[in-house]
C-alpha cells in the first residue's frame, strides 16, 4: 500500500483517468482505481466524494442521476472538456516526477 | 437490507447544507454503501457482516461530514470573499493611493493643523476626496453581497492596510537604529508616531468610514424601499 501524503496528491490523476474510458459512478470508480492499481490506491468515501465534489466545482467532471437497468439511481461523474484539457498537463507532471525520482533515488521501476 | 439513506442521514446529522444538495449527497452516499454492501453478499457474507463491513468503509463520520463540507462550500467561500472584500478593499487602497499621487503631483499641499509643539499635518485636498473612494469600496462590496462589516471594512481598508505598514516599519527602524548604534529616544519618537498615526490613519480612516457609511446607508435605503414595493 502507498503511503497517505502521497496518494493524496495522486487521487485527482485517478480519479480523471478512470472517467476518460466512461462514465462512472463512486463506486465503480473506487472499485475500477483499486482494481486497475492491484490494491495500492485505495479510496475511502471520505477520501473520495469530496475530491469529485471539488473537481465538479471546477468544473472538470459533471455528475448527473442515473437510472440504471435495474431501476437503481446513481450520480454518474462524466469527465467535461474542461477536464480532458487539464488532465494531460497534470500526467505529463507525474511523469516527470516520476522521472525524477527514478534518477534521484536510482529507483528501477519507479 | 437496511435503509441506507436513513442510516446515512442519521450519521451526516451535521451535514449544514442547503436541503436539496444534503438530500443528494445523502443518496448518494446511501447508494455507494448500498453497492459495497451488496458486493460483499455476493462474495458469501452474512447481512449483518456486510453491513457491518460497508459501514466500516465510510471511515470516520465525523471526518467525511467535514471534508464533504469544506469541499461544497470553500472555493464558494473564498470566491464570496474575493468579491466582497479583497477586491473592493485593494481597490480602494489603490485608488487612494493613486490620488494622493496626483494631488501631491499637482502641488496641493498639506495643511497644517494645530500649530504649535502638538502641530499635526492634514492633507486637505486628499481628504476631500477620501469619501468617495470609501463610497465606492462599499458599493462594490455591498453588491457582491457583503455583509454590513464587511462593507464598512472594505471601505476603511486604505486606513488599515497603512496601519500595518506602520506597524512594520516601528520595529524595523528600530532594528535598523540599534545596529547603526544610534540609541532611540522615544520621548521624540511617540509624539511624532501619534501624530501621524493621527495625520495618516484616524482622521484618513474616519474620513473614509463616513464615505462607506454613506454608501451603506444609501444602498439600504434603496433595498428597502425596493422590498417594501415588491411587497
Amino acid at each position: 500500500m502507498i503511503a497517505h501524503g502521497i496518494k493524496r496528491g495522486t487521487a485527482e490523476l485517478a480519479v480523471l483517468s478512470v472517467l476518460e474510458d466512461g462514465p462512472l459512478h463512486g463506486y465503480e470508480m473506487a472499485r475500477r482505481i483499486e482494481e486497475l492499481t492491484h490494491g495500492s490506491l485505495r479510496f475511502t468515501l471520505a477520501s473520495l466524494y469530496p475530491l469529485l465534489y471539488r473537481l465538479e466545482k471546477r468544473g472538470w467532471v459533471s455528475g448527473a442521476w442515473e437510472t440504471s437497468r435495474t431501476g437503481r439511481r446513481r450520480r454518474c461523474y462524466r469527465l467535461t472538456s474542461e477536464g480532458k484539457k487539464k488532465l494531460a498537463p497534470i500526467r505529463r507532471e507525474w511523469a516527470e516526477l516520476f522521472r525524477a525520482l527514478k534518477r534521484l533515488t536510482k529507483v528501477s521501476h519507479a | 437490507m437496511p435503509d441506507w439513506g436513513a442510516l446515512v442521514e442519521q450519521r451526516l446529522a451535521g451535514l449544514a447544507l442547503e436541503p436539496e444538495e444534503r438530500a443528494e449527497v445523502i443518496a448518494e452516499v446511501a447508494a455507494h454503501l448500498e453497492d459495497i454492501c451488496e458486493a460483499m453478499l455476493r462474495q458469501g457474507k452474512t447481512e449483518d457482516e456486510a453491513v457491518r463491513r460497508a459501514l466500516s468503509k465510510a471511515g470516520d463520520w465525523q471526518d467525511l461530514q467535514r471534508k464533504i463540507l469544506t469541499a461544497k462550500r470553500r472555493e464558494q467561500i473564498m470566491k464570496k470573499r474575493v468579491w466582497q472584500l479583497w477586491i473592493p478593499g485593494f481597490l480602494t487602497l489603490i485608488l487612494s493611493m493613486v490620488f494622493l499621487t496626483v494631488v501631491y503631483r499637482l502641488g496641493l499641499r498639506a495643511r497644517l493643523v494645530w500649530s504649535g509643539p502638538n502641530e499635526i499635518l492634514l492633507y486637505m485636498p486628499w481628504l476631500a476626496g477620501l469619501p468617495f473612494f470609501g463610497a465606492l469600496g462599499a458599493y462594490i462590496s455591498s453588491r457582491a453581497g457583503g455583509s454590513r462589516t464587511t462593507v464598512l471594512f472594505v471601505s476603511v481598508f486604505p486606513a488599515f492596510a497603512l496601519a500595518f505598514a506602520f506597524l512594520m516599519m516601528f520595529p524595523i527602524g528600530l532594528t535598523i537604529e540599534r545596529i547603526m548604534g544610534r540609541p532611540v529616544d522615544f520621548s521624540l519618537v511617540a509624539p511624532v508616531l501619534l501624530k501621524d498615526g493621527i495625520g495618516w490613519l484616524l482622521v484618513p480612516g474616519a474620513v473614509l468610514l463616513g464615505g462607506g457609511l454613506l454608501a451603506h446607508l444609501l444602498l439600504s435605503t434603496r433595498s428597502s424601499s425596493r422590498d417594501a414595493a415588491i411587497g
